[in-house]
């Protein structure tokens, strides 16, 4: 603590480097910060519970999954045939049905379609990860948009960045001109917003309009059922309470002569998700093994050059200071910690700063990875950038400091004098 | 006469330079008396700031001893060594070697930070020796804010801060005008007088060394003359 001072001042002595080096480790901290922050998101998503699992069902040997709609209700309780088989309570089951289209069929840009899932909308805050977490205003401002949403099979519920890109408000109508359900042109009041944060870029309406939409096709198309009718339902969600339960239900649906033609599978939510994120194992691969250990390198050297080149300036004041008594540890101490000084108080301020500027202000990071289109800066990344950044500055001042701690007076003087 | 304090006793340095090893000293032996002000002269290379460093325990003979009181100071690890020096020794350089980014007060504080003392007892320390050196009112002042004399006051303030048996000084007025050299000569003598230290001081000036009680010459690593007993110091 008596050194603290010391340390304190030698980092003010070259104020310009200082704030240099201050400035590019902030820099370098911020970018780590992110890439953590994306790869624990998606760490979590893909590391398998012990409980509470979410059960995906698709179908077995197509991308994307396309079911007939008959499975949905006895795929929704986990096809249970005997007495002793697990039976899935309604509300631990949802169906996803995707419909997309375009807002302007004569001008189809990126801004104007619009994909949206089409569910039960009182499952959106029972089975929707996060949704189903919401803090009691949100939830209770976010039940009001589900209330609108069952009672208005036309309603459509949009994330404030989905809606911001088709420019629209809230209230006012749309028309989507279907592409995967041709001729099922479905007009939408937009009833409300998903919370911010994970669903910003996502839609959901109320499944009924879509099926009721399909049952009358025939009416007006010669009797001829909808090219899309053998295959409208695209997975189903079943929440289990544990391993077990899911290698009970993963038996019954596999097993089930009910799901044939076509074949089903199950699989956990987050073996899903991996399956889904090995078109991105390169870039991820890239994001863990090579960018985030780079960046890690170059902080390493941005501190080891300040401090190197601090440590070579002060030979003689080191050397003093050997003269006065301190000894070599002490002095190795007193480099490593102006090093841990301004690369581990600079970090704190910038995993800090980060972490404010991206969930406070600006909602979060969008940065569009498979279905996950923004990233909040968790506090595990904000807590191991510092750690890193902190652990770069000491490893890059482990050689000055070693320097200094040499520093071999009678050499130093001779040269003086 | 007093006891010596300071015994170096038959000591050779050698340095290696590329493949050639030049012995700086040759089996120098040395006696200082406790309370003496000593000068050591003689031309560049003759191994003047060698010798004071080895008497600092800022070096290593490379053969003899070299005893500060009841510790011989060749012996010890460095680490000792270091800490011996805190307490033991003030250094006063020539060209002052004040930590730029300290006040003058923070800079006399330097070496007490390395002993047990309350931050009480550390001003109380500081604040007398910048009194005896008659810094009083420059307490935060840095060292660019003062004139070369007032610097090595400070450098002398913080060389008697710890209360040291030894003063050993390199030049101490080799930086300084003629008016500022007699003023740091008269400090040392002074403190010699009135806290009984021993200084050990290397110069060039034979001026310098007339304030010394007894000067020693050395030439190529050893004395060139029997030690002499002058002015006052009996």
């Amino acid at each position: 603590m008596k050194f603290l001072k010391l340390i304190f001042k030698n980092v003010r002595r070259n104020l310009l480097r200082s704030a240099l080096t201050a400035a590019g480790t902030m820099v370098l901290v911020f970018v780590v910060t992110l890439v953590l922050s994306i790869l624990s998101f998606l760490d979590q998503a893909t590391s398998e519970k012990a409980q509470n699992l979410k059960t995906i069902v698709t179908e077995r040997w197509q991308i994307p999954s396309r079911m007939p709609f008959a499975y949905a209700q006895s795929l929704a309780e986990g096809a249970p045939r005997d007495p002793g088989d697990v039976r899935v309570p309604a509300a631990d089951s949802m169906t996803w049905q995707f419909y997309g289209g375009t807002l302007d069929p004569k001008n189809r840009t990126p801004e104007n379609n619009l994909f949206a899932i089409a569910m039960e909308p009182e499952k959106l805050m029972t089975m929707m990860d996060d949704l189903d977490s919401l803090e009691p205003d949100k939830a209770a401002a976010f039940s009001q948009v589900v209330a609108k949403l069952k009672a208005n099979k036309q309603g459509l519920v949009l994330g404030k960045e989905r809606l911001r890109q088709i420019q629209k408000k809230v209230g006012e109508r749309i028309k989507i001109f279907s592409v995967n359900y041709r001729d099922i042109d479905l007009e939408f009041e937009i009833v409300g917003l998903f919370p911010d944060g994970r669903y910003d870029s996502s839609a959901a309406f109320n499944r009924q309009y879509l099926n009721d939409a399909l049952d009358t096709y025939p009416a007006t198309h010669g009797g001829k059922p909808h090219p899309m009718m053998k295959g409208t339902l695209n997975l189903v969600w079943l929440r289990v309470p544990d391993r077990d339960a899911f290698q009970k239900v993963r038996t019954q649906v596999e097993s089930s002569p009910l799901y044939s033609n076509p074949a089903v599978k199950c699989e956990t939510a987050a073996s899903g998700i991996s399956t889904f994120m090995e078109a991105y194992r390169d870039l991820i691969f890239g994001m863990r093994y090579l960018l985030s250990p780079a960046i890690i390198v170059v902080l390493c050297l941005v501190i080891a050059n300040a401090i190197g080149i601090s440590v070579r300036e002060r030979r003689t004041e080191l050397a003093v200071l050997k003269v006065l008594g301190f000894s070599p540890w002490q002095l190795m101490i007193l480099v490593l910690g102006e090093a841990l000084l301004l690369g581990g108080g600079t970090s704190l301020l910038s995993a800090l700063g980060t972490q404010f500027v991206i969930n406070d202000l600006m909602g979060g990071l969008k940065f569009p990875i498979a279905f996950f289109s923004t990233f909040m800066v968790s506090t595990d990344a904000v807590v191991w950038g510092i750690a890193f950044s902190t652990g770069a500055a000491f490893l890059g001042s482990i050689l000055p400091a070693l320097s200094a701690r040499n520093v071999k007076v009678s050499e130093v003087f001779s040269k003086v004098a | 006469m007093s006891s010596p304090i300071v015994r170096v006793i038959d000591v050779h340095k050698y340095f290696q330079r590329g493949s050639e090893r030049v012995e700086v000293l040759k089996g120098l032996t040395l006696d200082v008396p406790q309370g003496e002000f000593l000068a050591l002269m003689g031309p560049s290379g003759s191994g003047k700031t060698t010798l004071l460093n080895l008497i600092a325990g800022l070096d290593r003979p490379s053969e003899g001893e070299v005893w500060v009181g009841p510790e011989c100071i060749s012996a010890l690890s460095e680490t000792r060594l270091a800490a011996w020096r805190t307490r033991s020794v003030g250094f006063v350089f020539q060209f002052y070697h004040l930590i730029p980014v300290l006040t003058a007060y923070e800079n006399v504080e330097l070496p007490l930070l390395l002993l047990p003392l309350s931050a009480a007892q550390r001003r109380q320390q500081v604040l007398t020796a910048l009194d005896l050196v008659g810094l009083s009112d420059r307490l935060t002042h840095r060292p660019g804010q003062l004139s070369g004399g007032q610097q090595q006051r400070v450098g002398i303030a913080r060389a008697i801060v710890t209360d040291p048996t030894l003063i050993v000084a390199d030049e101490p007025t080799g930086d300084l005008d003629s008016r500022s050299a007699q003023e740091i000569l008269a400090l040392l003598v002074e403190l010699r007088e009135s806290l009984n230290k021993t200084i050990i001081m290397v110069t060039h000036d034979p001026r310098a060394a007339a304030r010394a009680h007894r000067t020693q010459h050395l030439d190529k690593g050893v004395l060139v003359d029997a030690p002499s007993m002058s002015h006052d110091f009996e």
